[in-house]
């Protein structure tokens, strides 16, 4: 059976929605109640998200198998679907985790500046100095005015005494 | 007290000199934010929610106000003079207030659009606090059993008129509740889906789900796929006037707007989308210039702006006076109001009565700001549009991830946040709808509470949730709503045939 563009991508999306609803039917499952008597079972709710889940999902993927394939966001129906850049969607993913691993290790600014030069560089900019230096300016200021001003917490990390 | 005496106590906390600092401060942020390309007037509060974590909840929630009608200014700006809508609503301003851009009338377009927007909001705002009370006061007799069916067809709706299909907008929605599952079960304390981590075991923080599953997926899908193209800013000549023939045609569409939008925001229809159609198509009807339609009519600008303002406080009357959101900015607000520990719902004007007035106040006053400050300010937002794409996205994305990280300076809520905008990534990919996800998520708990409730109460007879007449007739709706659409179709595909 030929399949529509785009189909077999959709297809492992829809079917991983559909093994999220299994993974949280086996869950529920799996999990003990406590002892005491509740009229309604905590079980029920999850059972019931689960089994919706997994039924939309099988209906999706036999709709996919007949040609409904989704319209990425943006487009029109019938409108050629490109393939995604996974170049860049790496480099905004690496620029994210950065901020993970960073935040507490060396610091709200040095996390942010270098996430914001990670994004910058994903979207193309063909001025890196510039770009990291307004990223820099830009945190600090981001830095001093939730700290100074909203009094929320930041980690300042290897900043701490100068900022 | 009267409602009247109540708006005027919450007048006389909200106009104090620090309060109204705020608010400028506010609708000078969100006006800010709201204009930047690409972004709605969800994303906008809930990129800025950090600002208002540490300020006290009164000036927070004018600040809060501020920045929800600055938000949606800012939207019809980018809208007119971009032509890229940050949301549904804005998609009918963008076809029009375009094109009158196009002509050098961007000016009109931008005046038509921020008067409308705050006669609209004026007096749907006053609406509100007219009615809100009243129906609080009928709310509280609403048995467990009747808000399950309320939130079903909030759920039903919201997820069969958003996006490309109903049974995508229902995943989205299952995904929601999933997501909504996370964590100990309030009742028995049993954990679910936290696979031993400890940080689970609270749930998952709706905030880092809101801010990532917009910002962080739109930055990874825009780099993904549309990272090329530019924008086309229109430039703007002379300044947001209006000319006696402008005036004359846009105050008719203007209430108009207003008269469409407040009820279609009180009932769950799904957001702004039904609004601006149905006003659009209602001026499109009237004019008596149905040659400029499609070519830039000024009518087509003024009716759905008031419009989507106009549902935008519609909206907040099941929200605050039954705790339902019914459009992605009003889930953003409920997420807003529980930082402020305040809980929407029936007894919300009982338990938090001076706080909710000084808001409704404040909605008045925000307006007000807003028209004052934005007009005259008007070139300064467009400069704003020239912000270049890799800046806009990192500083987006920079802001995300602090209002993430910030709420409990947790890098578990980082980690969610990452993963729900590989989430929001796919969803956009695959044409699935973004606010049924956010409701599941919100209203999930809370359907489950009321589920179990009701179930408690009647000793676990099933046929308590279609007993009582108010959850008959919601049932009857929802049947409606489900079945509806496809006699459509059917009567259509068979008249096609013939």
């Amino acid at each position: 059976m030929k399949l529509p563009q785009g189909a077999k991508s959709e297809l492992t999306f829809v079917g991983s929605l559909f093994a999220l609803g299994l993974l949280v039917f086996w869950d529920t499952a799996r999990s003990e109640p406590p002892a005491f008597n509740l009229t309604i079972s905590p079980k029920v709710f999850p059972y019931a998200v689960a089994l919706f889940l997994m039924g939309l999902s099988a209906f999706q993927i036999i709709k996919i198998l007949r040609g409904d394939v989704a319209t990425p966001e943006g487009l029109n129906p019938g409108d050629p679907i490109e393939k995604s850049d996974y170049k860049n969607f790496v480099l905004v993913l690496a620029s994210l985790f950065a901020f993970l691993l960073l935040i507490e290790r060396a610091g709200f600014i040095v996390a942010a500046s270098v996430t914001f030069f990670g994004i910058t560089v994903a979207f193309d900019n063909k001025k890196p100095l510039r770009a990291a230096l307004f990223g820099f300016i830009f945190v600090v200021a981001i830095y001093i005015f939730f700290t100074q001003f909203l009094n929320v917490a930041l980690p300042a990390g290897i900043f701490k005494g100068f900022v | 007290m009267s409602s009247f005496n109540s708006l005027l106590e919450g007048f006389a906390s909200a106009l104090t000199l620090s309060n109204l600092g705020f608010g400028l401060l506010g609708t000078f942020l969100g006006t800010l934010v709201g204009v930047l390309p690409g972004i709605g007037p969800a994303l906008a509060i809930a990129l800025l929610l950090p600002i208002t974590y540490t300020v006290s909840p009164a000036s927070a929630l004018i600040m809060f106000a501020a920045i929800y009608y600055g938000a949606m200014y800012g939207g019809s700006t980018t809208s007119i003079l971009l032509n890229t809508p940050g949301e549904s609503g804005s998609v009918m301003t963008a076809l029009e207030g375009n094109k009158m851009a196009r002509k050098g009338r961007a000016g009109a377009a931008l005046a038509t659009a921020a008067i409308g927007s705050f006669i609209a909001g004026t007096i749907a705002t006053a609406i509100l606090a007219f009615t809100a009370p009243s129906i609080a006061d009928l709310a509280i007799k609403v048995g467990a059993a009747d808000y399950v069916a309320l939130m079903l067809l909030a759920f039903t709706t919201v997820s069969s008129l958003l996006g490309s299909s109903a049974i995508r907008g229902f995943i989205a929605l299952a995904v929601g509740l999933v997501l909504g599952l996370v964590g100990a079960d309030l009742q028995s304390g049993l954990a679910r889906l936290t696979f031993g981590n400890m940080s689970a075991i609270e749930g998952i923080e709706t905030v880092p789900v809101i801010v990532a599953i917009f910002a962080l997926g739109e930055a990874l899908y825009i780099a993904s796929r549309f990272k090329k193209e530019g924008w086309n800013i229109l430039p703007m000549k002379g300044k947001a006037l209006m000319t006696r023939d402008d005036w004359k045609r846009s105050w008719k569409p203007w209430i108009r707007g207003t008269a469409i939008g407040f009820p279609l925001g009180v009932i769950p229809a799904g957001g702004s989308e039904v609004p601006t159609f149905l006003s659009y198509a209602v001026e499109k009807n009237l004019t008596k210039h149905p040659e400029e339609f499609g070519d830039g009519a000024i009518e087509g600008v003024a009716g759905p702006e008031a419009a989507n303002n106009a549902n935008a406080a519609g909206a907040l009357v099941p929200l605050l006076a039954l705790g339902l959101p019914t459009s992605a900015t009003a889930a953003v607000i409920l997420v807003a109001f529980q930082t402020y520990q305040i809980q929407p719902g029936p007894t919300l004007f009982l338990t938090d009565g001076a706080l909710v007035w000084t808001l409704i106040a404040s909605l008045f006053i925000g307006n007000a700001l807003l028209l004052i400050l934005n007009l005259p300010l008007v070139r300064l937002w467009v400069q704003l549009l020239k912000v270049p794409r890799p800046y806009l996205f990192a500083g987006i994305v920079t802001f995300a991830l602090l209002g993430s990280y910030a709420l409990n300076t947790s890098t578990f809520d980082v980690q969610v946040a990452i993963a729900i905008g590989v989430v929001g990534f796919l969803f956009r990919r695959y044409g699935m709808p973004i606010t049924p996800l956010i409701l599941g998520l919100i209203l999930g708990p809370n359907l489950e509470l009321q589920f179990r409730r009701a179930l408690q109460i009647s000793a676990g007879d099933y046929g308590t949730l279609v007993a009582s007449p108010l959850s008959k007739v919601i049932y009857l709706v929802l049947f409606l709503v489900l079945v509806g659409p496809l006699v459509w179709n059917f009567k259509k595909k068979l008249a096609l045939k013939k």
